[in-house]
């Protein structure tokens, strides 16, 4: 695959950012042009002073109320007064990350203070990550954290990501799961409506490690999320999930790359995009299985809903493989509600917007339930209903 | 019967892996080597045509200069110097010949040595004979007429049924004589499909094309008999430019075959065609290829790259084209027959079965492009890798704003023979308009045991039951092509993989 050259001139943003912004030239950011799609010159985000507003901000959490472990991150700092630190192995600095690609580079510059979680045993609570933004006047940044999980431990993991203002949000998560570990991650973006949101999730996996991991794409009028889960070990199994609930003018673009390196591991991947008004919906897949990889067992699938003729949805489901005895494959579907559905529950005495707010739901429903945690699921199925109730109409 | 084509299977194979890959020795005449405008200016003169096709060469080539050779297909080769190459290799004494016994004997000998399909190569060699029954035909059906046109190396050499076409009114000639013949014709539709600066190779192929075929099916009118083009590289170090133009007026049919095979050479050659289809309101247009230009020796050594720009036009409403595809050959194939829906309501297919095996390299896909409101597409690919290759699939479906209620079913399944190939799937999916509905599946899987071993117990070799099994795969695309090259086609998907297993 080529990559064009960074273009010498750089833009103000560009400039602002301190690294050149990808552009559609490059295959991977055909549909999602940052260096023409981020003109605001956002400058290095300023540490946040007041801790009241912290607080207020962190208690209108939507999981505020659920029993979780709480580390805080502010502008990309971590908020040791708003954390629940104790008995935590915590350590500065953080590995590289394993590609590296524009927002890896752009991670790099934006983020000065990487932590390190370390975790073994069964955790007691949820470790929940609150990311936060405090932005007055447009600011960038970004955070870098590595979680690493032991051999044999197991960890429910809930990111969560909020912010007020105008502002460019770069967060990196690593994640390394020993032999046998297994982890629930659940990642909730619900940036502000006028920020932009430019995610890594860099997920390993050893031998016989599972991983199940779920991703609602809500806020931010950008957002672009490059995740990548990397089988290191035999045995080891990964079901990666997604949701879009995208209206007005939002961009969202996941590129999900699940790379087996070795035989014997099984990948899933769901997506569920719904997009209303004139948003658009990315879903950019790519399952690599290498030339030892065999019976490798991965699936991925990418389904758009789309609610207004003005919604757009492009796909690109991807499959590299270099090994025979596999079993691979990908499906995509893209379309409207089924007016057969609708007339059903119609028919059936269903006010128009029930029948449309039940089938949305019914469709984002596949990966929400396999949200292993009772608590969280509650928060989805709300804040699903809420939406769904805004964009029903 | 069936033993019978087993023994003929393996008596094929052992002789030699590429049968095709003789080299006739007979007058050519070429231009000098290498590209220039004075090549183009020679290459133009040679064919006598007029001025605004000179110009339009030209400025082919002018746009051509200032392009770049494209780089994202997933193949890798050494570069390619377009300088070392000859643009135009002709047959001596060829100017038009009306019959075929004005036709170099030598010329002949080679089409009889080309194989594929056979019934065309016997008609071909004794139109004098035509309505004879043919041996082929063991079932007791009767002989079908084919149109041939063939190109041998830049020059169509001859064309055969023109009466009978004429009678229907149909135009089959080489490109050449249809500028003569018919320059409205071709300056309406040259290029309105595949504009001359489209792409890198299109751009090059607009500057050069020395010959190919056109065809021009008048209103309501179902041509008559298949249309068939041979298309055959023979000189050393020439580039093989060919360019066919279909046109399928309101309401007509046609179904047109091409094949296309290359002499074993050590160097690369390069095969650089452009294809354009238009239908008008209501006509349909049937393109199917068998793709066996020589792929190169076991370790990649020589083979024709293939870089082909096909692209056909459902210019106006309820136009449907259609393609069918089977590529065995080339050391590298890139190339994307597509479909533009422009009209309401037309239809685009393409079926694909796309076989590598050795050190092959294979890129190819379709791009379906709807326009119009009620448009419908649909896209069948069989990649089978084998040996050391690489087989990707390509391809776009998008639906444009406007495209209200367009509709598309794409499948396209892998299949591995060894654990040194690799299938790899890359399409892109673009849904501007809610109303579009978008299906895409792929798979990519081996040959089970469990399949192999029912085979096997039944008696089969294990190079018989894969290529039993394979084309069970490929059945869906298969069923697609003309009667004439399916059992031909299934012998090829033998040969083809050959030495995959054990």
């Amino acid at each position: 695959m080529t990559t064009a050259a960074p273009a010498a001139v750089l833009t103000p943003a560009e400039m602002a950012i301190g690294t050149p912004l990808p552009s559609r030239r490059q295959e991977d950011w055909k549909w999602t042009d940052l260096r023409r799609r981020i003109e605001t010159p956002y400058e290095r985000a300023a540490a946040v002073a007041d801790a009241a507003r912290v607080a207020k901000l962190i208690a209108a959490d939507p999981l505020a109320k659920l029993p979780l472990r709480r580390v805080v991150f502010v502008n990309g700092v971590l908020d040791r007064t708003h954390s629940d630190l104790a008995g935590l192995t915590l350590t500065t600095g953080a590995p590289d990350l394993t590609e590296d690609e524009p927002l890896a580079t752009m991670n790099a510059t934006l983020a000065d203070a990487a932590v390190t979680l370390a975790i073994s045993g069964a955790a007691d609570r949820p470790l929940h990550l609150m990311f936060l933004t405090l932005a007055d006047t447009p600011a960038a940044v970004g955070a870098r954290v590595h979680v690493s999980v032991a051999d044999g431990a197991a960890l429910h993991l809930i990111e969560s990501h909020r912010g007020v203002g105008q502002y460019l949000a770069n967060p990196a998560l690593s994640l390394a799961l020993g032999k046998g570990a297994a982890v629930n991650r659940a990642k909730l973006e619900l940036e502000d409506a006028a920020a932009t949101h430019l995610a890594i999730a860099d997920m390993t996996l050893a031998a016989h490690a599972v991983l199940r991991d779920f991703t609602l794409t809500s806020g931010a009028a950008l957002n672009r999320q490059n995740g990548r889960v990397t089988f290191a070990g035999e045995g080891a199994d990964a079901r990666v999930t997604g949701a879009y609930l995208l209206g007005g003018s939002q961009h969202a673009d996941t590129r999900l790359v699940v790379d087996h390196q070795v035989p014997r591991c099984v990948s899933r991947e769901v997506f569920k995009c719904v997009m209303d008004g004139a948003a658009r919906g990315v879903f950019q897949g790519k399952v690599i299985v290498a030339r030892d990889a065999q019976k490798t067992d991965g699936k991925q699938s990418s389904h758009a809903l789309l609610l207004s003729e003005q919604a757009e949805f492009d796909a690109k489901p991807e499959l590299e493989i270099y090994a025979d005895d596999v079993v691979c494959g990908h499906g995509a579907t893209s379309g409207d509600l089924d007016h057969d559905h609708m007339f059903y529950l119609m028919s059936r005495g269903i006010p128009h917007d029930e029948a449309k707010a039940m089938l949305i739901a019914a469709f984002v429903g596949e990966v929400f339930d396999g949200v292993d945690h009772e608590g969280l699921k509650g928060v989805l199925t709300a804040f699903a209903e809420n939406w769904l109730a805004t964009h029903t109409r | 019967m069936a033993d019978q084509d087993t023994i003929d299977l393996v008596k094929d194979i052992d002789v030699d892996k590429y049968k095709y890959g003789f080299t006739t020795d007979i007058e050519q005449e070429f231009a000098p080597r290498g590209l220039s405008e004075e090549v183009i200016r020679f290459i133009s003169a040679k064919k006598n045509e007029p001025d605004w096709m000179l110009d339009w060469r030209l400025h082919a080539y002018r746009r051509w200069l200032d392009m770049v050779e494209p780089t994202w297909a997933k193949v890798s080769y050494p570069p390619i110097d377009f300088q070392s190459l000859y643009y135009y290799a002709a047959p001596k004494n060829v100017a038009g010949p009306k019959s075929l016994d004005e036709v170099d004997p030598k010329l002949l000998e080679t089409y009889a040595k080309l194989g594929i399909p056979l019934k065309e190569q016997e008609i071909l060699a004794g139109v004098r004979k035509q309505g004879e029954k043919s041996h082929l035909e063991e079932e007791g059906g009767t002989s079908m007429p084919v149109a041939v046109d063939a190109v041998f190396d830049s020059v169509s050499v001859v064309t055969t049924f023109k009466e009978e076409l004429k009678k229907a009114g149909v135009i089959f000639c080489s490109i050449s004589e249809a500028l003569r013949d018919h320059p409205d014709l071709v300056k309406k539709y040259l290029g309105s499909v595949v504009p001359q600066g489209d792409n890198f190779y299109a751009a090059l192929n607009a500057a050069v094309f020395s010959d190919g075929s056109f065809v021009y099916v008048p209103p309501n009118t179902r041509c008559p008999m298949e249309l068939s083009t041979y298309f055959r590289i023979n000189a050393k170090n020439t580039g093989q430019f060919e360019r066919t133009l279909i046109i399928a007026d309101k309401g007509s049919y046609v179904s047109y075959l091409e094949g296309c095979t290359a002499p074993t050479r050590e160097e690369t050659q390069l095969h650089a065609a452009v294809v354009e289809l238009i239908a008008l309101e209501g006509a349909e247009i049937k393109y199917s290829t068998v793709q066996n230009w020589y792929p190169g020796d076991k370790d990649g050594k020589g083979g024709v790259y293939n870089f082909v720009t096909k692209r056909g036009d459902c210019r106006e409403a309820h136009a449907k084209i259609s393609w069918t595809q089977v590529e065995t050959g080339s050391a590298i194939t890139w190339k994307y027959p597509s479909c533009i829906l422009r009209g309401d309501h037309a239809r685009g297919e393409f079926y694909s079965i796309a076989i590598s095996n050795g050190r092959q390299q294979v890129d190819s896909g379709t791009k379906m492009i709807h326009l119009g409101k009620h448009t419908s597409s649909r896209i069948i690919s069989k990649g089978i890798a084998a040996g050391h290759s690489d087989n990707t699939y390509r391809g776009l479906v998008s639906a444009h704003r406007k495209a209200l209620h367009a509709r598309n079913f794409t499948q396209c399944d892998s299949l591995l023979i060894g654990d040194k190939c690799g299938a790899h799937t890359v399409p892109y999916l673009e849904a501007k308009t809610s109303t579009a509905q978008f299906e895409h599946e792929a798979t990519t899987s081996k040959i089970s045991d469990d399949q192999m071993f029912y085979v096997m117990s039944r008696g089969l070799s294990e190079e018989e039951a894969v290529a039993l099994i394979v084309n069970g795969f490929v059945r869906d695309v298969l069923q697609q092509l003309p009667m004439e090259f399916m059992a031909e086609t299934q012998k090829l998907i033998g040969i083809s993989l050959e030495g995959s297993v054990g």
